[in-house]
């Protein structure tokens, strides 16, 4: 059949090519006219199949608790309940009792409440899908009914279904299962949050179209774009093949000798906060506040930078938080902030600079939200500071830090203790590091303004692009002298650039003795699989070598071998 | 003895998921009939997942609770216990 392209929407930022299995339950109840029906028997028969139903969902239950966490487990305790619901075994009895067979008296006591679901909006919509998935359980026992088994499945099967109810994504083995599309269901569905969790090349919501699709036809899903490709050309078939993200990894990790680093997430918006937690960060490295700040005539209030805060410190209970103050300035432009024209503005007054001048008021309002937020927050709280080239400012940042916490308290309001740190982009921070480091928790080092300044070359002007590369052993000394003087303060190191997401280089910043790796979402999972691959030792030596390199090739010579 | 209570929903999610989760299951460990409902409407079982969950209460929505039994006051402890703990920080017991 010639090649065509289906369009959903795309669950999991991942693709992969394999050959469809349709998995449905053909599950046909009887006429129940002119049956003769026992209603004793009836009635145990429908007990036996809550009682196995039950075993079946508990076993299911830990093994995703096992396997995907505790959070994704939850929605099996919800199908416990409503298998025992007595709203139902009511019904069932009293329609069994009517001359019912039992499988037709599950099927109408359900159907009932599912229809009065479907008609709320929202969360209660999705209970539909719970209750629809527990009925199911049930009829499928009552009736021997068979169905493809989704534990059992050959390699490289793409499954095609109506809807996949959790208990089905549960049984899926992201091993041997190249990806899934379903006819129904948006990015917030349980089968969607499954995929993603399980890093399965998933698209959801294709439509009717996707009936189209035959048993063994090959497909590619491409869960980037929300397309399912059916009879790809070779291309397409390589390039899905080769695309073989890592699984997230819920837990913290460390390095095969032990050593832990953090592995965090870069945040410039609150939407990318729960994809973030869905993708496994352990918190928030870099949360970026100018969002808060752009398309709009006022700066925003105390409340709104608290509230914006809040979520961020909420999404990450267990997790730390590190919220970088107002960086204006460079490319950013405000309406109402009074910006100055510069010759160079990647060079003039940004970041910490306008916080500690004109932009004073600002800064306290943004401290003492800050401070707030962190006495309210579930997370731990750390405030980061800009583009700081001196000690002089990073005081001053200070004292306009404990003057917030002042008036925090003076209203009575609970005032957070939180970390604090220095965001490391400019040489002057590189070479100043133990003097800024003496004076607080922790410094995160910016790589992309760092190369900039190190190598003087602008991070968007193409011409010098081979520049603009953190790998050029002057960038890479710059960093390691950072993280050797502040451990000689014990202060922490981050990195917060592009370069920390980048898993080809992660052994060589674990080496360099990073204590924290933050960066987009996308690529966390294969950050902390590299984590949890390298073994500090070792790549300690190889970080000695890399930055003691004298050329860019020899670095590249030393992390490749 | 018949109690009564009313009570203000914390979690965010209302009685949905994790809250109505450990709602029916504390009704369920205690020796008592207890019904719920909002405080100007009918009151339903609240041994019932989809019962409860259909009430459709929200947070910061008020929820009566009525229980009759020797439990009566345990179970209402703990039912006020679970509606008003935020979800982060909700234990459940069977977990």
């Amino acid at each position: 059949m010639a090649e065509r392209t289906l369009h959903g929407t795309g669950a999991t930022p991942r693709s992969g090519v394999g050959s469809v299995v349709w998995y449905g339950r053909d599950i046909s109840l009887l006429d129940p006219d002119g049956v003769e029906v026992d209603p004793e028997t009836e009635i145990e028969r429908f007990a036996d199949a809550v009682d196995t139903a039950r075993t079946e969902l508990e076993s299911e239950r830990e093994a995703t608790a096992e396997r995907v966490g505790e959070d994704e487990a939850a929605v099996f305790d919800a199908h416990i309940q409503f298998l025992e619901d007595p709203t139902i075994e009511d019904s069932v009895e009293t329609m069994v009792g009517e001359g019912l067979p039992a499988p037709n008296a599950v099927d109408a006591a359900f159907g009932e409440h599912i229809e009065q679901f479907e008609g709320m909006d929202g969360r209660m919509a999705e209970r539909a899908d719970d209750l629809r998935d527990v009925r199911d359980r049930l009829l499928r026992l009552l009736t021997d009914g068979e169905r493809v088994d989704l534990g059992d499945l050959p390699e490289g099967s793409v499954v095609l279904a109506e809807r996949l109810t959790p208990s089905d994504t549960a049984q899926l083995d992201p091993e041997r299962v190249a990806g899934f599309a379903t006819v129904t269901g948006g990015r917030t569905s349980h089968a969607a949050i499954f995929a993603r969790s399980l890093a399965l090349p998933a698209v959801v919501g294709v439509g009717d179209a996707l009936e189209s699709v035959e048993g063994e036809e090959e497909v590619v899903i491409d869960g980037d774009s929300g397309e399912v490709v059916v009879s790809p050309d070779d291309t397409e078939r390589a390039a899905a093949a080769s695309d073989s993200g890592a699984a997230v990894v819920d837990e913290s990790v460390e390095t095969t000798d032990g050593r832990h680093v953090e592995v965090a997430a870069n945040i410039g918006q609150p939407a990318e906060l729960d994809p973030a937690a869905e993708r496994g960060a352990d918190g928030v490295g870099l949360y970026r506040t100018e969002f808060l700040f752009l398309d709009r005539e006022t700066p925003p209030s105390e409340d709104e930078q608290y509230e914006a805060v809040r979520e961020a410190l909420d999404t990450f209970p267990d997790g730390r938080v590190v919220v970088r103050t107002l960086d204006i300035g460079g490319d950013k432009r405000i309406s109402y902030l009074d910006l100055p024209e510069e010759e160079n503005p990647f060079l003039g007054e940004r970041g910490i600079r306008r916080s500690l001048a004109p932009d004073s008021d600002l800064f306290a309002t943004q401290l003492r939200a800050l401070l707030r937020a962190g006495a309210d927050g579930a997370g731990d709280l750390a405030i980061m500071f800009p583009l700081v080239a001196t000690v002089e400012e990073l005081d001053a940042a200070l004292d306009t830090l404990d003057a917030a916490a002042v008036d925090v308290e003076g209203r009575d309001a609970d005032a957070v203790d939180p970390e604090v740190g220095v965001m490391v982009e400019t040489p002057s921070a590189a070479f100043m590091a133990d003097e800024l480091a003496a004076r607080v928790d922790f410094l995160s080092i910016g790589t992309n303004d760092l190369t900039q300044y190190v190598m003087a070359a602008d991070r968007e002007n193409e011409r010098v692009d081979d520049l603009h590369d953190p790998t050029h052993p002057g960038v890479l000394r710059a960093i390691h002298r950072t993280v050797t003087a502040a451990h000689a303060e014990d202060a922490w190191v981050g990195m917060c650039g592009e370069m920390a997401g980048d898993p080809a280089l992660t052994e060589l910043l674990v080496g360099l003795g990073l204590d924290e790796l933050s960066m987009s979402a996308v690529t966390i999972p294969e950050v902390k699989t590299a984590v949890s691959e390298t073994e500090y030792s070792a790549a300690s030596e190889r970080g000695d070598r890399a930055r003691l390199a004298a050329t860019r090739s020899e670095v590249h010579t030393t992390v490749d071998t | 003895m018949t109690v009564e209570r009313t009570v203000t929903i914390v979690p965010e999610a209302g009685l949905h998921a994790r809250p109505a989760s450990a709602f029916v299951q504390a009704v369920n460990d205690h020796e008592a009939e207890v019904s719920a409902g909002r405080p100007d409407g009918d009151l339903v079982q609240a041994a019932s997942m989809i019962a409860v969950t259909s009430l459709g209460v929200g947070q910061d929505d008020d929820i009566k609770l009525v229980a009759d039994g020797p439990d009566a006051e345990a179970v209402l402890d703990e039912l006020e216990r679970i509606l008003t703990t935020p979800e982060a920080e909700l234990d459940t017991d069977d977990g």
